[in-house]
């Protein structure tokens, strides 16, 4: 897509990837971190993660495992917590273990015997081996995803909301929540590929957290939360080529960086102090 | 045809063992006006929770504006308004006074549905009614307690319900707002729609004949009719004697415990 403008198809993949996967994960991350279902978010992802390992070791599809796993990961955390009669976030702390522990022990286990590069690319992400198709179904979901805000946007704002008033409102509230997981789990399964198991969180959540700095309504931070996602992804992109750095890693820490910049600038945080 | 019609229900919150309500049979007619009373836990909140069809009837039966709640919860929800207890909105939350009215509206537009010209109408008809015009374009949650609560109550006023529930709906509000609201009900059950209040303070209720239903240990206590002057009394006489028989029981209790 970008080839007439980039002429080096290594850099012009991983670029368009990260623009995609950021776009899809930091829309999703606005209603995320809206909703409180960070830990949600969180638990998913490192389910993803692990599914992909598992995919890999039994020599399957890892991106179709790690969808499968992060949403059978969050189907049950309603049933185990009412069955073992605990809090959802014990529930999810539970799960979290379990999935990183499924995680490294395949990961180790393939490195014992062999295959360290590829379960290695799970951890850390590999934007430098990226297939054709991987980009096409990362476009897929993006495109996917701001269908999903288009179509369900009062839905969504009313969850965003508040989801015990949205349901008492006559809301189906249930249909687009269990929507918004199947396609959290799509986007964070897809870019595990991109920034690896570690760090697909900071996609999902600092780009919401920039926006929430500065925005007072939802429309403009489903506008300024992927905007900030794909100006900062493009930079790390250009400067981990440039420069022979990890492309992930440099993304997370240049993401949390404007995050850092934004709360210092933040004029909506100062306002709302005055006001209280 | 009764508006809400319970016959014989029990109610169990997801994960709990315990029915909270537990063969509890009520008829609500068009236009009734119904003050809900009771000591903590008594199932008061669980009982518009249930008519709302915001937890599940494990037993009985029970229809809502015509429609069976254990199968077609989600339209029953669609007509029922229902002013939630304790909430709190923070003051980041990014809608503002008038986008959460609008709320009210989404669930009767359906899936997919954009609002219109009609559905804006009805918007601002809530805010006139719940006297918050000035508030309209202010954040939610920089606004007061009382504020947000009558952002509530035009929330569900904007949906047009054909039954209107509210728990504890004025805990925050001062006397001046409190009989204002009531006059609104009062107009609201005049045109039709009857109203289930829970409340724990009875000032300012409109001169209008009150059901007066108590509520002790998921049950129907006292089920009464009287006039506004006599809810206070009643509920006060009512709860005392619960409370008297229970501290009873407790007293025997410890005694045995003694023994």
């Amino acid at each position: 897509m970008l080839e007439p403008i980039i002429q080096n198809n290594v850099v012009c993949h991983a670029l368009e990837a990260m623009i995609f996967a950021s776009i899809a994960c930091s829309i999703l991350g606005v209603i995320i971190s809206r909703m409180n279902l960070s830990s949600i978010g969180f638990t998913m992802s490192h389910a993803a993660f692990a599914g992909a390992a598992v995919g890999m070791f039994l020599g399957g599809n890892p991106q179709i495992s790690a969808i499968a796993f992060s949403m059978a990961v969050a189907a049950l955390i309603g049933p185990i917590s009412d069955k073992a009669k605990m809090a959802a976030d014990a529930t999810l702390a539970v799960l979290f273990a379990m999935s990183m522990a499924v995680a490294i022990f395949l990961i180790s286990y393939m490195e014992y015997m062999g295959h360290g590069l590829s379960a290695s690319s799970l951890l850390f992400g590999d934007v430098i081996s990226l297939y054709r198709e991987e980009i096409y179904a990362l476009a897929a979901v993006c495109i996917l995803t701001i269908i999903f805000i288009l179509v369900f946007y009062k839905e969504i704002t009313a969850l965003m909301f508040n989801m015990k008033i949205a349901e008492a409102a006559g809301i189906r509230v249930k249909l687009v929540y269990y929507v918004l997981l199947f396609i959290i789990a799509l986007s964070v399964a897809l870019s595990l590929n991109i920034v690896g198991g570690l760090l697909i969180f900071v996609l999902l959540v600092t780009p919401a957290s920039i926006a929430g700095q500065f925005c007072f309504n939802v429309k403009s931070m489903f506008l300024v939360a992927p905007l900030a996602a794909l100006l900062v992804s493009a930079f790390g992109v250009w400067a981990g080529f440039e420069y022979t750095l990890p492309v992930a890693p440099l993304v997370a820490l240049l993401l949390t960086g404007v995050f850092a910049l934004s709360v210092v600038l933040s004029f909506k945080r100062r306002i709302n102090t005055k006001m209280h | 045809m009764s508006v809400i019609n319970l016959e014989g229900i029990y109610t169990a919150y997801e994960g709990g063992e315990k029915a909270v309500i537990r063969d509890l049979s009520l008829l609500v007619d068009r236009g009734e006006y119904v003050i809900i009373g009771g000591p903590n836990s008594a199932g008061k909140t669980t009982l518009l929770e249930s008519i709302n069809g915001l937890i599940k009837i494990t037993h009985g039966k029970a229809t809502v504006c015509g429609l069976d709640l254990s199968a077609q919860a989600d339209e029953v929800r669609k007509k029922v308004g229902y002013v939630i207890q304790n909430f709190y909105f923070d003051p980041f939350t990014p809608f503002t006074v008038e986008q959460v009215v609008m709320m009210g509206r989404f669930g009767r537009l359906g899936l997919m549905n954009r609002p219109t010209k009609g559905d804006r109408r009805a918007v601002q008809k809530a805010i006139h009614l719940a006297g918050i015009e000035d508030l309209a374009h202010k954040t939610i949650g920089t606004c007061s307690g009382g504020q947000q609560q009558k952002a509530m109550i035009a929330h569900n006023l904007a949906k047009e319900p054909e039954v209107m529930m509210l728990d504890e709906p004025f805990s925050n509000l001062d006397f001046s707002a409190r009989e204002y609201l009531q006059e609104v009900f009062k107009e609201l059950a005049r045109t039709g729609v009857p109203i289930l209040m829970v409340a724990h303070a009875f000032d300012g209720l409109p001169d209008i004949p009150i059901r007066l239903v108590v509520m002790n240990g998921g049950r129907i206590a006292h089920d009464l009719n009287c006039n506004a002057g006599e809810v206070e009394s009643i509920v006060r006489k009512e709860c005392g004697a619960l409370d008297k028989d229970k501290t009873e029981r407790r007293i025997n209790a410890g005694a045995d415990h003694t023994e």
